[in-house]
């Protein structure tokens, strides 16, 4: 038996190079500031220093992994904000979903330097990757005794994380699920991203004929989703509703999208199609737009010919690519926006490239709408696309 | 809305095929190579169990294979072999999602970057290694070799990651999402797993594998691939049905568990789970546990899933490799009531119970 | 060996070419699209092996692109530097 759409989201948390919290960083957002600059937590052989968003003001325990620590700091701030105590938590069927590229990679520099001199390295760095798996860690910390699920979808997982959450509820699996992604920044991931040649050696600039590629970020967003009947039960408003979910593979290659979009295309009429929402209620997308050449000319292109008109603008100008957690952070973004009625700016756009579908949105902006439109592309080809809906608009 | 095994494609230390693991199954026997690993008091000559993909020619050219490596190659080979038996070889893919559920992901490639890195300096670092590392390098290889255009997932959830996967899949079928899913658990023997089986277990461990004694230490490492082709029960022909996928934490209480079925114990000779095995059992319960044949790996729990709709296409449970002299609650033989629960516990209070039954 | 001939045989045995011998590598074959069919993911790791095996610094795939027609303009390109520096 599977519930109706939509599915009510009653908490949100975020932490990212814009702040420590999900109001702190709108505060960054709208305001147009950005500081990416050289890591200062970590070195490379690089001649060049690739400009990276990190998170300042926060340090992870010593026992877990940074990723993990974030994902926890975003998890409290959302069940906050969902009015939930740990005893509630505790008595419910509470799940966890969490998308992460680095929380899971058995990867620890020191521990194989080590091994390959011929050592017998400390164990420590390997059991705390054991012991930090980013859905467990907070299913853990809260006592929760739903389904845990660490997707690892590369560059969709958090999108994916937020879009099967809601698959669970509407299935009757569970009536909350903490829902998002986790990433830290580090050297291997760095030097990873530089061996691709995708990476800006200046702040990034998304949709902009001079863009270069990507900055590397690091941060974590949780979202509380939350069943009709439990939220019927203690009487809480929604801050936002889920109206749809849709995802598709290219099939195609690695590391580069497929030119005509077909997977993203599928994507986007899958997730309309889960409440019949018609186009013209999208009042703006939330692009993937990582600054790479190849991302931002397929997904412009895909979004003038499917979306003509309809704002669109990349927050990873203020955030830095965030990878397992980006899809997430980025929800949460459009539903603060949803709530405000207004976008930033598309940070690191100034001049208008005629190969792409379209300008994004250049300077803060009313949007008029309820309905908004939350995309990531992923290594492997995958596509994912998540509907959010403001509050009465269900 | 019941999900059924069409399809199984298996590859691991008793051979590759479903035909072999239902050999296996009915001899006890298995193959145990080893594995060497490196360590500071030189080469090291573990018992392990490897998966082969030589095979996997047959489906695909070996040209195409060139950047694929050791892990991805076992998840395109138990994908292609659950096709072949569904019989979906050369079925349009377009509508099929792909869910790969690892404990470990592609470590020996994680650590192959990390070596070029080593090696040659941060300059140097390896593009091909850094995209194959990346968790579902396995899923992506499998989409864009299959033309599967489905919704793909990939699970890291240590040794939940097939029950935990298999909620998402049941859920794509149940919406509507895609017509079949291909199913696959994965995990890869490399140098830091066998060097971590050495550290952390290998002076306790009997070596000889004996699950059901739950107080012994007796797990040895494997590695391999089990797939399963899952579609919507749809009346038509297959292996078994998955009736319930049950799956989280308990602090409080006993496990509800179904009354009269087979267990299929995820037991594998890891003894710090062994108690709660035995904790957890009705008196009298019967059970299985074929973990023997493909050795200690997240993933077995996948290889669990195979055995179980081997059962229950058989109508018997076949006997527990390696069972012989140990005291379990009852050992399994004539399958009475048809229903057969894959049961899996983990760190701290996690556990899994999947439940199948005949179509 | 000259440049050349290393370069075959880097692209062999690195880019893992396991139906080809260097020998059967033709001078002034494409690289890639048809050719040899080599791909985006095979030009950034060339890019790496040009950097190991020759230590010098390929900074943008723009001068990648001309350098990595053929394997005679590749050693044109990697002797060009080498003979600068």
């Amino acid at each position: 038996m599977t519930h109706p759409w939509p599915v009510a989201i009653t908490g949100l948390g975020c932490i990212c190079a814009a702040g420590t919290s999900l109001d702190a960083c709108m505060a960054a957002l709208y305001s147009g500031k950005r500081a990416p600059a050289p890591s200062s937590r970590f070195k490379s052989d690089h001649p060049t220093r690739f400009p990276v968003f990190e998170v300042t003001g926060f340090s992870e325990p010593p026992g877990l992994l940074r990723t993990s620590a974030l994902g926890l700091h975003a998890a409290r701030e959302a069940i906050a904000d969902a009015g939930l105590d740990p005893e509630t938590l505790r008595s419910l069927r509470v799940g966890v979903c969490v998308g992460t590229t680095v929380g899971s990679a058995m990867n620890n520099e020191q521990f194989c330097r080590d091994y390959r001199a011929g050592l017998d390295p400390d164990l420590a760095p390997i059991e705390r990757i054991l012991r930090s798996n980013p859905a467990a860690a907070i299913a853990r910390e809260f006592g929760l005794t739903g389904p845990c699920q660490t997707v690892v979808n590369a560059c969709a997982s958090g999108t994916d994380a937020v879009g099967l959450a809601a698959s669970w509820i509407r299935g009757g699996i569970c009536d909350l699920v903490i829902a998002g992604g986790a990433d830290e920044l580090g050297r291997i991931t760095y030097n990873g991203f530089i061996s691709l040649m995708i990476t800006d050696d200046s702040p990034c600039k998304p949709f902009d004929r001079e863009r270069k590629g990507l900055n590397l970020g690091e941060g974590a967003a949780m979202l509380v989703l939350e069943s009709e009947r439990l939220r019927h039960g203690r009487s809480k408003e929604a801050r936002s509703f889920l109206l749809g979910y849709g995802s598709a593979c290219d099939a195609h290659h690695l590391t580069a999208p497929k030119p005509d979009g077909e997977g993203l295309r599928y994507a986007i009429a899958e997730a309309l199609s889960c409440c019949d929402t018609p186009r013209e209620a999208i009042a703006f997308v939330n692009a993937h737009g990582t600054g790479t050449p190849d991302n931002d000319r397929v997904e412009s292109r895909v979004l003038a010919d499917l979306l003509p008109g309809v704002p669109f603008l990349s927050t990873k100008g203020y955030t830095g690519h965030t990878l397992g957690a980006a899809g997430a952070i980025e929800a949460a973004f459009t539903v603060a926006c949803l709530e405000r009625g207004m976008v930033p700016a598309n940070a690191g756009f100034a001049t208008p490239d005629p190969e792409l579908g379209g300008t994004p949105v250049a300077a803060c902006e009313r949007v008029a709408g309820s309905v908004a439109l939350s995309e990531s592309l992923a290594f492997g080809g995958n596509n994912s696309v998540i509907l959010l809906g403001k509050r009465g608009s269900a | 809305m019941r999900m059924a095994v069409k399809g199984i494609g298996v590859t691991g230390g008793f051979g590759c095929g479903v035909a072999d693991l239902a050999a296996a199954l009915k001899s006890g026997e298995s193959r145990r190579a080893g594995i060497t690993v490196p360590s500071a008091q030189g080469p090291l000559q573990l018992p392990a169990f490897r998966a082969a993909t030589d095979r996997l020619e047959e489906f695909a050219p070996r040209r195409t294979l060139r950047r694929i490596d050791h892990y991805s190659k076992m998840g395109l080979f138990g994908a292609y072999l659950a096709l072949q038996d569904a019989g979906m070889l050369a079925a349009d893919l377009s509508r099929v999602g792909v869910v790969i559920a690892s404990g470990y992901g592609a470590t020996a490639t994680t650590f192959a970057f990390l070596d070029s890195i080593i090696a040659d300096g941060d300059i140097c670092a390896s593009p091909t290694h850094f995209a194959n590392s990346v968790h579902n390098s396995a899923a992506a290889n499998i989409s864009i070799m299959l033309g599967a255009k489905g919704p793909s997932l990939t699970v890291s959830q240590f040794d939940m990651s097939v029950p935990s996967a298999l909620l998402s899949a049941h859920r794509w079928l149940a919406e509507g999402r895609v017509d079949a899913v291909l199913f696959g658990a994965i995990d890869e023997l490399s140098d830091l797993i066998g060097y971590l089986w050495h550290r952390q277990r290998g002076a306790r461990s009997s070596a000889t594998m004996a699950p059901l004694s739950f107080d012994e230490e007796s797990s040895v490492i494997g590695e391999g691939a089990a797939f399963l082709l899952l579609t919507p029960d749809d009346g038509g022909r297959g292996y078994c049905a998955i009736d319930a996928i049950e799956t989280g934490s308990i602090y409080r209480g006993s496990l509800p568990l179904p009354a009269d079925a087979l267990f299929v114990l995820g037991a594998d000779g890891r003894s710090e789970f062994g108690a709660r095995y035995r904790a957890a059992l009705p008196g009298g319960s019967r059970v299985a546990c074929y973990a023997p044949l493909y050795g200690s790996m997240p993933a077995g729990a996948g290889f669990d899933l195979a055995c179980a709709a081997l059962i229950l296409q058989a109508g018997a449970a076949f006997p527990s490799p390696g069972a012989a002299g140990c005291a379990p609650e009852g050992t399994a033989t004539a399958l009475e009531t048809g229903r057969v629960c894959a049961l899996r516990f983990a760190d701290a209070n996690e556990y899994a119970a999947i439940t199948l039954s005949p179509l | 060996m000259n440049t050349k001939d290393k370069l075959k045989k880097i692209l062999v045995e690195d880019l893992n070419l396991e139906e080809l011998t260097p020998e059967e590598i033709d001078d002034d074959a494409p690289l890639f699209g048809e050719g040899l069919g080599l791909d985006s993911l095979d030009a950034v790791e060339l890019v790496v092996l040009v950097q190991k095996h020759f230590g010098l610094e390929i900074k943008d795939m723009e001068e990648g692109r001309t350098a990595f027609q053929s394997v005679s303009a590749l050693a044109a390109y990697i002797d060009g530097r080498l003979a600068a520096a």
